[in-house]
């Protein structure tokens, strides 16, 4: 019979029924879509910081200091090197999928055949690499360095076989002192061997490294006799900001206790990331760039917890929303529920059947929310950052939670005054 | 003008009898103008103030040697081109070659003011140098000489000897002039400024014995990528001696980045409102359609189909009126509370939001109730007094 009742209800009043699921739905929508969106939008926005370039420098221990500061004098002291035959290593690590991109430098100086002087880095383009892992990867400046303007030419492709060993890109500010344009030929005489080289682009970096040209890595190897030295490798890391935990072990990692010490490998600080690489390169020093790094932090923080707050005001206006229509659905039907106790029902079961009722339509209503919000979180993701929005499992549990617990204060007011209700009264239409 | 009257009387009784439920319907058009009204403040804001959360990345215009002398004179001429408001720092730069313990070191004089406010990712353990003997040593710098927060050293200086005085043909010995330093804090960035030691520009000036120009002029501006763009062409036109540039790196990627986020924002904005106006549509449809009852009363004692449409409406556009009111009072001190807690600083009221928000709540009130009145209206009234 409560069946029946129930089954009577829904088919029979299916248009005011309709109108709670619709509304439950687009609560859940709206709860689902703001979730997704807010519980993704670090990683995205971490994606798009990575604009800025690397966060992450390797260098060789022994050089870092005192080259750089004897440089001054002589300019010409031969610190250590990183072995090239390591580099990709990097992308074995624990945190091989927070590596978004990395990239070998090598800087020599060569000679034009007037005599000028010229700084010349040896690097990855679109460099093409089989790990040993079996995985393939495509790294190198072109995505590292997105912020160089091309004025002339084009970016110098490592694939393309005329772009292959003897070609450069040349810093506008060097191209204009030379009067050199994207086409040229130029001829560098290095401190072991010569090269002829086709100009493929010029670009505007806006910075020093305007007044330098850029090589591929074995190119630039082979002018000074470096076979396999590298100076330097910057690294594009997705990483977590920093706290007091990670500064302290950066620090000193073994000051730590061994849970501390599990807490901090396990999540992608740039320090846990920058340790594990110097655990595979050899002799090498690992460091946050902290331009990049703590202004990431910032940002990250900063828009997480907006979207927090915009996904709290959107959480309360849905739930206010459905509250109201429930209540306001449930006191419309005072006269049914009137002449139900005229004849006798209990006020537990009147209670019951509409709650029931009430709660199989918000089902309805809150999966079709679900996925509907599901579909507007890939709107945004896609039409914002041209990638799909990851479906993290937590959101479904708080979107039910949020939907039963909705229904539920919305339903009380309603309930208690069909309780207090007065069969005589209702029908009489007072 | 009794009519007037009488239609106003008949609005706000019915709201004032049917106060429960009128609240509801009032808290749920509230609810839709304070969404409405609290995202388009913050939509509009998140530029301004992520814009500042952006200069984190340190100076994004530089001033470097135009025709002549590059003086402090010149960087200051050309940092008083940017409005006061807009410029966040400006740090002067000038290198020398300095030596500690006969080993030459990149020696760094700068406004330390300044340059904590254009390089705030710098780290520094320790203190931050202030003033005259206080030294900022770069970590590579403090590695290799062992030198940690407190110590003292003593800093030399060898002028570069004239070309004059070589071209007599006679040697003439310039000594070295020393000064003493205390480390206030060891520098950390990660980047190249680890290799140099910072002192304030009048030490410098001090060491080596002579004004000298400076290298670089970093300042850091808070402005969209149009206006920098007119303030850097403003610099290079109205100052002379001083090359303005941008730093590609932080304003390319500034720009990438800021639209995104401002795209990421907006379509927030447009969902979170279009499910928010149909709820508001829903309340407002089920709170008329409960009063067919009413209408069939009106009709049968002898009320026309248009004097029903305009009570009806008169009476939802009120309450759309009130629910905007308040809508975009909650909005603002809404937007206001989450830019305080985001970014630590108040909102800017826009006045213009206030009609916006109160017409768009009418229109959306109006629109949803309009649609059943008039399938009530249909209906013959036996029929529904009858209760079918």
């Amino acid at each position: 019979m409560f069946l029946r009742m129930i089954r009577g209800t829904l088919f029979r009043q299916w248009k005011k029924m309709l109108m709670i699921a619709f509304t439950i739905a687009l609560g859940a929508s709206l709860a689902s879509a703001m979730l997704s969106v807010m519980l993704d939008v670090g990683d995205k926005v971490n994606q798009e910081l990575k604009t800025y370039g690397a966060n992450i420098t390797v260098v060789p221990k022994e050089n870092s200091v005192l080259s750089e500061l004897y440089e001054v004098e002589d300019g010409s002291v031969q610190g250590a090197y990183l072995n090239e035959e390591e580099l990709g290593k990097i992308k074995t690590i624990f945190w091989a999928f927070n590596i978004v991109d990395f990239a070998p430098f090598v800087n020599v100086t060569a000679s034009l055949d007037d005599g000028t002087e010229v700084q010349c880095v040896g690097s990855w383009f679109d460099h093409h690499m089989d790990l040993p892992t079996g995985e393939t990867l495509d790294t190198g400046i072109a995505s590292m360095r997105s912020w160089w303007e091309l004025k002339e030419g084009s970016w110098l492709d490592e694939q393309l076989l005329a772009d292959t060993a003897d070609a450069a890109m040349i810093g506008k500010d060097l191209a204009e002192k030379l009067g050199l344009s994207a086409g040229d030929k130029i001829h560098l005489t290095g401190s072991a061997s010569d090269r002829e080289l086709r100009i493929a682009g010029v670009y505007d970096a806006g910075g020093t490294e305007d007044m330098q040209i850029f090589l591929q890595l074995d190119t630039a190897q082979a002018l000074a006799d470096l076979d396999g030295c590298v100076d330097k490798i910057e690294v594009s890391a997705l990483t977590t900001p920093e706290n007091e935990l990670s500064e302290r072990a950066a620090k000193d990692p073994s000051s730590l206790t061994v849970a501390q010490m599990e807490t901090w490998t396990c999540t992608a600080y740039a320090s846990s990331i920058c340790y594990e690489i110097q655990q595979v390169i050899t002799g090498s020093v690992a460091a946050p760039v902290r331009q990049v790094a703590d202004s990431e932090g910032a940002i990250l923080g900063k828009t997480q917890l907006l979207m927090i707050l915009i996904t709290i005001l959107s959480l309360i206006g849905a739930a206010l929303g459905i509250c109201n229509l429930v209540t306001a659905s449930v006191m419309e039907r005072s006269q049914e529920i009137g002449l139900m106790k005229a004849i006798g029902a209990q006020n537990l079961s009147v209670a019951l059947l509409v709650l029931c009722e009430i709660f199989l339509t918000a089902i309805v209503g809150g999966i079709a929310g679900f996925f509907a919000g599901f579909g507007f979180a890939q709107l945004i993701g896609h039409t914002v950052f041209g990638a799909a929005v990851e479906l993290k499992p937590m959101v479904v549990p708080i979107v039910a939670v949020l939907v039963v617990l909705v229904t539920l204060i919305g339903s009380i007011p309603a309930i208690r005054m069909l309780l207090g209700l007065r069969p005589t009264e209702v029908l009489h239409g007072r | 003008m009794k009519k007037r009257k009488m239609f106003i009387r008949m609005i706000t009784a019915s709201l004032m009898r049917r106060r429960s439920r009128m609240i509801v319907a009032l808290l749920s058009i509230a609810i839709g103008a304070t969404i409405l009204s609290g995202l388009v403040s913050i939509y509009y804001d998140v530029p301004r103030q992520m814009g500042a959360e952006f200069r984190n990345y340190g100076a994004n215009v530089i001033l470097t040697a135009g025709e002549g002398d590059f003086t402090l004179a010149a960087a200051r001429q050309g940092q008083a081109k940017i409005p006061e408001d807009k410029l966040v720092g400006a740090a002067p730069y000038r290198y020398e070659n300095v030596r500690i313990n006969d080993i030459p070191v990149v020696a760094a004089g700068t406004d330390p003011e300044g340059a904590e406010k254009t390089s705030p990712y710098w780290r520094v353990e320790g203190e931050w140098f202030s003033g005259s003997g206080e030294l900022l040593v770069g970590a590579s710098v403090a590695e290799a000489f062992r030198l940690k927060e407190g110590d003292v050293i003593e800093v030399s200086y060898t002028p570069m000897a004239e070309d004059e005085t070589t071209s007599d043909g006679e040697e003439e010995f310039i000594p070295d002039t020393y000064k003493t330093f205390t480390v206030m804090g060891v520098l950390q960035t990660g980047g190249s400024e680890e290799n140099y030691i910072y002192m304030t520009l009048d030490d410098l000036t001090e060491l080596t014995g002579a004004e000298g120009t400076l290298d670089v002029a970093e300042l850091s501006v808070s402005a969209s990528a149009g206006e920098l763009d007119d303030l850097i062409a403003g610099i290079n036109a109205g100052v002379k001696g001083v090359h303005a540039s941008p730093v590609k790196r932080v304003t390319a990627s500034e720009a990438t980045v800021l639209n995104k986020l401002q795209a990421l924002v907006l379509l927030v904005t447009i969902v979170v409102l279009a499910l928010t106006m149909i709820c508001v549509a829903t309340t407002m449809t089920a709170v008329v359609a409960e009063r067919r009852k009413e209408i069939g009363l009106r009709k049968a004692i002898g009320a026309s189909d248009k004097s029903i449409i305009q009570e009806f409406m008169g009476e939802s556009m009120l309450l759309g009126l009130l629910g905007g009111l308040l809508g975009s009072v909650l909005g603002f001190v809404f937007a206001r509370q989450v830019s305080i807690s985001v970014f630590s600083s108040s909102i800017s009221y826009r006045p213009m939001l206030l009609p916006v928000t109160v017409l768009a709540s009418i229109a959306v009130t109006g629109i949803s109730s309009l649609m059943p009145i008039r399938s009530a209206t249909d209906v013959d009234p036996a029929l529904v007094l009858k209760g079918e």
